[in-house]
């Protein structure tokens, strides 16, 4: 299946704009000309061996300036990449959309479904320019996701597919000091590692909880779920009230949501039932954290660390919580999360200290 | 009140003593009842006693306490434990029946405290230990501070002479403290630690001090996940593997020792354990690298170059691969020979994710780079997220069986014992149709072991000949009955006691140490305070790998030998043990009260064997392969050959079959071993030779027999 783009598109990008203002007038339907989007999806050639082939993205590619049907999202708790930057979209064929299962489990796609989220950082040094690393699609086919990771050349002009582990080292400055970092591109094996579950790929952010919020549309702020229903991307068999994770570095929200919500996209994947660490006990997904006991909160640590360290969470003793040294720790045997930082994410360290000392759970 | 009376039903081989016993409502009231006894399950049932006026802890004092009475017949060890599975997930979630005891010496009137616990055990349960003397009366008084619900508990006797305790001493090891093993070809173990960009080597001195040396390395990953080592360009100084989760590489020492240089990486290996090994068995070592994330790699050495295959590469060597779950899952690689046929087969530890995932893998060496998956045949194929594994002779009925140390409380650790000594049928498999391997947790491993961890490794700590278990900072001291107690160090002590890490001899005095956390923790058993006796065994290869890596070695004495309930002891010499950590590379026999042994027997991966008779015990003694005339041959028509020349299979006419460790090795005229298995019927496929001339050896009950063969 060929979705090819059109000249004739463009022109009419102003006219259906208008048109959409009078949608409630009968008189228009029938003659809306239907919008094609010019995404080149081809599912026996994918992936693609060059990012551009896929034609998410018009004008300048390193602009990130998404084609008609490439929708940009975020997420209301996003996972901590070594302070790269993120831009995500999402595509669907024509015709086809997803549906909801419940507030906690990432939407049932339909095939065809690209995920499409871009790496990248601002003021890269010596330049100060803004640099793409690289591009992670997720892209469902018949019953499984595939990955496909596209490494950024350094003119920004063009981003090839890899499966294997690469590194990039730069420095770029972060909140006015310089920093640097050896960038992890990863191989597949490890996309698979975090995303998955009973050994099938899943994606993890597109979550009802997660993608309930507002976007500043290039038309205004919408609720995402509205936009996906509008698009024609999402069923709207969806309830009303869905309970959603907060940004975990709103100061307005309440820690408890603050925490659970940074728990949930940082560790959750990994920490579940069939899932790559099921072995232990912590279990850190936002419907299962309302539980205590569920975020190690006087749970024993099993696993050695030092002498000083016996359990995972120990209120008000970030010296004797595995938790927070992990979290704490550079250290490749100690580090959590395992997969996916080099740095430490001093903010949501932060975080995890206020929250340890704020507990007032008697362990004895 | 008095309590109610409790019946402990015996479940099992065990011999559980099951006595009814009450406690009782004050110090005094427990003066005058009944004693209670070791190894018996209480219950106290309740609270409505009188508490104690002193506590044995810094947390307090409860409303109520329930008393009873123990006096030991004999000087030992003891430890009173709640940490009972029966006292677990009660409460909720990962919660215990949250329990507190005091114990005193002394009359009631004046009692002093020994010992005092409050959560040491798993979960909130309790757990103190403490050496008790002969006819000594102890007061135990349970305390109800958090919790007055009923619960269980016990006392369990270890016996003086088996205890292993060690001693703290600092070392200047900055780095991750990695591996216990000779570095310079002394035999003399030396601790190995590691920087990002050096390595700190501790080398023993003979008179038991250290010698530091940093050396800078190129190494561009941390030794974070394992380290593994062996001389394996056998220039006279050990070679190293480490990774961590981005890669792995070989840091190869220069020829005086004085560096560390990258000579081979894998870039793309999520490292675990890593292993030297002459798994294709031409003499020089290769080198095994699991996998976290994806099938496992490994290296193959051809004697000049490492090639570095990933596991599932169509085009790699081993067709069937090592490990190719597409996930991983590969935690704890260890190479022993399971099936007394003379080759290093593979056990994986593994761990995670789907049960498919975790679903541990035994696979048979077959020779030639060929292997078979064995794990559901033999039994080993559970489902049990775990690290490591330990695999020793812990029954000394001559062939390895395993611990398998589970990570993870809901998944129990698991015992295997080997049954090679039942018939085979020519497969190897028991001919009663059960598996080779047998699962007897229940008898083997002690009640109330609820510790979970990374780190198993098997190492007789207390020579007395029974190989014991040094598991996550508890100890499963081998009773050499075939079963095990535990006993528990106390890792929260700030002047620590062991908790995991490598083993070594790190004073020559034969009783093996640890190198935990960048400390030593010397063994405080030693020549002078106890009479056991011991044989450190080191072995220089020369058609063999230098390292003698996979050789199995055999050491009989008086009290263990082919005529004794207990057989000969027997090891394999292996690199690595456990998940992280790199320990000797000396064999080490504890002989338990025998002031002498009889022989040492060593069968090296190049077929040699050499055997030194009436050996000096209490000493390394250090073989040099082919330095002695062998085993002593049977008259040659003993066995007969047919036919002769051969295009496909040899008939042996002998009266092998079945026998304790008959085993078939076809050298070519070079004297490279070129076929290896164990003797299980009388025909041996010889297809794959290609045509010449070939010698066919038969060991069988400590004889061999040679004869010439032609292939055509």
């Amino acid at each position: 299946m060929f979705h090819k783009h059109t000249y004739l598109l463009k022109v009419l990008i102003p006219l259906v704009a208008l048109m959409a203002s009078c949608s409630d007038d009968d008189r228009y339907i029938g003659v809306v000309p239907e919008q094609i989007s010019p995404v080149i999806f081809n599912i026996d050639s994918l992936p693609y061996t060059n990012l551009s082939t896929y034609n998410f993205f018009e004008g300048n590619m390193s602009n990130l300036d998404p084609v008609y049907g490439v929708l940009p999202y975020d997420l209301n708790s996003s996972l901590f990449s070594d302070y790269a930057l993120k831009k995500r979209f999402i595509w669907m064929p024509k015709d086809s959309s997803a549906t909801y299962i419940n507030d906690f489990t990432s939407f049932d796609f339909p095939i065809g479904t690209i995920l499409i989220k871009n790496f990248f950082y601002n003021d890269v040094l010596p330049n100060m320019v803004t640099k793409l690393i690289e591009t992670r699609l997720m892209i469902k086919r018949e019953d499984d996701w595939t990955f496909a990771n596209y490494e950024w050349n350094d003119t920004q002009t063009e981003a090839v597919y890899t499966s294997d582990n690469k590194f990039v080292n730069f420095d770029w400055v972060y909140k006015g000091e310089p920093k640097n970092v050896n960038y992890k591109i990863p191989g597949i094996s490890e996309c698979f590692t975090c995303h998955n579950k009973y050994g099938t790929p899943l994606p993890i952010g597109p979550k009802p909880q997660n993608i309930n919020r507002n976007y500043s549309y290039e038309d205004g702020s919408k609720n995402q779920l509205a936009k996906w229903v509008e698009q024609g991307y999402l069923k709207d068999n969806f309830p009303t009230f869905i309970n959603s994770l907060v940004s975990w570095s709103d100061e307005t929200q309440p820690l408890d949501l603050r925490i659970r919500s940074y728990f949930d996209i940082n560790c959750a994947h990994c920490h579940s039932d069939e899932s790559y660490c099921e072995y232990a006990p912590m279990r850190f997904a936002f419907n299962e954290t309302e539980d205590l006991s569920n975020l190690g909160v006087c749970v024993e640590s099993i696993f050695y660390i030092n002498p000083d360290i016996s359990y995972v969470v120990k209120p008000q003793d970030i010296d004797n919580s595995a938790l927070y040294y992990r979290l704490n720790s550079n250290q490749d045997q100690y580090k959590m999360p395992l997969i996916g930082r080099t740095l430490k994410h001093e903010e949501g360290v932060k975080l995890i200290e206020e929250w340890i000392n704020s507990l007032n759970t008697d362990c004895d | 009140m008095k309590k109610k009376l409790l019946i402990i039903i015996a479940i099992g081989i065990l011999p559980v003593i099951s006595l009814a016993q009450i406690s009782s409502n004050s110090c005094d009231d427990a003066e005058t009842a009944s004693p209670i006894i070791g190894n018996t399950v209480y219950t106290v049932d309740g609270f409505d006693g009188t508490a104690v006026s002193t506590s044995c802890s810094t947390t307090g004092i409860g409303t109520h306490g329930e008393w009873y009475k123990y006096t030991p017949t004999s000087d030992m060890y003891i430890y009173i434990t709640s940490e009972l599975s029966q006292n677990f997930n009660v409460a909720g979630g990962n919660n215990s029946h949250d329990t507190f005891v005091h114990i005193f010496t002394g009359t009631c009137s004046n009692l002093s405290c020994i010992a005092g616990d409050d959560d040491s055990g798993y979960q909130d349960t309790s757990r103190t230990g403490f050496s008790v003397a002969a006819n000594e009366t102890y007061y135990i008084a349970w305390d109800n501070i958090w919790d007055s619900a009923s619960f269980d508990f016990k006392i369990v006797e270890i016996d003086t002479d088996l205890m292993i305790t060690f001693t703290n001493s600092t070392i200047n090891a900055p780095g991750l403290d990695r591996g216990v093993v000779d570095m310079n070809g002394d035999h003399l173990d030396d601790i190995v630690s590691i920087n990002s960009t050096n390595i700190t080597i501790n080398e023993q001195q003979p008179n038991g001090t250290f010698s530091s040396t940093m050396y800078s390395t190129d190494g561009i990953y941390s030794a974070s996940w394992s380290m593994a080592a062996a001389d394996y360009d056998r220039n006279g100084y050990t070679d190293l593997v480490y990774g961590n989760s981005s890669g792995a590489h070989v840091l190869k020492a220069n020829s005086d020792g004085t560096a560390y240089s990258v000579a081979a990486t894998s870039h793309s290996v999520f490292t675990q354990r890593t292993n030297f090994v002459d798994f294709d068995n031409n003499g020089d070592l290769d080198i095994f690298l699991c996998d976290d994330v994806a099938p496992n790699e490994y290296f193959i050495n051809d004697g000049t170059d490492l090639t570095l295959w990933e596991g599932d590469d169509p085009n790699a060597p081993i067709a069937e691969g090592l490990g190719l779950y597409p996930s991983g899952g590969n935690y704890g690689s260890i190479w022993i020979d399971y099936d007394n046929d003379g080759d290093a087969d593979l056990f994986i530890a593994k761990c995670g994710g789907e049960p498919a995932r975790r679903q541990n893998e035994l696979f048979k060496n077959n020779g030639g780079l060929s292997f078979s998956d064995v794990s559901v045949n033999t039994g080993m194929d559970k489902v049990l997220s775990t690290w490591s594994s330990a695999w020793a002779d812990f029954d000394n009925d001559g062939d390895m069986d395993c611990f398998v140390g589970s990570s993870v409380s809901s998944e129990p650790h698991v015992f295997m014992t080997n049954r090679l000594e039942v018939p085979l049928d020519g497969n190897g498999n028991p001919i009663d149709g059960g598996p080779l391997f047998e699962d007897t947790t229940s008898t083997a491993l002690p009640e109330g072991f609820y510790s979970f961890g990374h780190e198993n490794v098997p190492y007789d700590f207390n020579n007395d000949g029974y190989v014991d278990i040094f598991s996550n900072g508890n100890m499963l001291i081998n009773k050499g009955d075939g079963t095990f107690v535990v006993y528990s160090y106390n890792t929260t002590n700030p002047d620590y006691e062991p908790r995991e890490g490598a083993v070594g001899d790190l004073n020559n005095d034969g009783f093996l140490d640890i190198f935990d956390s960048g400390r030593i923790k010397y063994n405080d058993l030693n020549n002078d305070n106890n009479d056991r006796n011991w044989l450190k065994i080191a072995l220089d290869g020369t058609s063999s790998n230098i390292n003698g890596i996979g050789a199995r070695i055999v050491v009989s004495s008086p009290s263990f030998n082919s005529n004794a309930t207990n057989k000969s002891q027997i090891r394999d010499v292996r690199s690595a043990e456990g998940f992280a950590y790199m320990s000797s590379l000396n064999a080490h026999f504890g002989l338990g009260t025998d002031t002498s042994a009889d022989s040492v027997t060593i069968y090296w991966p190049s077929g040699t064997v050499d055997v030194i008779v009436n050996p000096t015990i209490n000493q390394t003694l250090v073989v040099t392969e082919g330095e002695t005339l062998g085993l002593p041959s049977t008259a040659s028509d003993d066995m007969i050959l047919f036919p002769n020349p051969t295009k496909q299979f040899l008939n042996v006419n002998m009266n092998v079959i079945g026998s304790e460790r008959a085993i078939y090795t076809v050298f070519d005229i070079t004297g490279r071993r070129v076929l290896n298995n164990r003797l299980l019927s009388n025909t041996i496929d010889v297809s794959m030779l290609s045509s010449g001339n070939y010698i066919l050896r038969i060991i069988n009950n400590g004889k061999i027999n040679t004869q010439k063969f032609i292939k055509q």
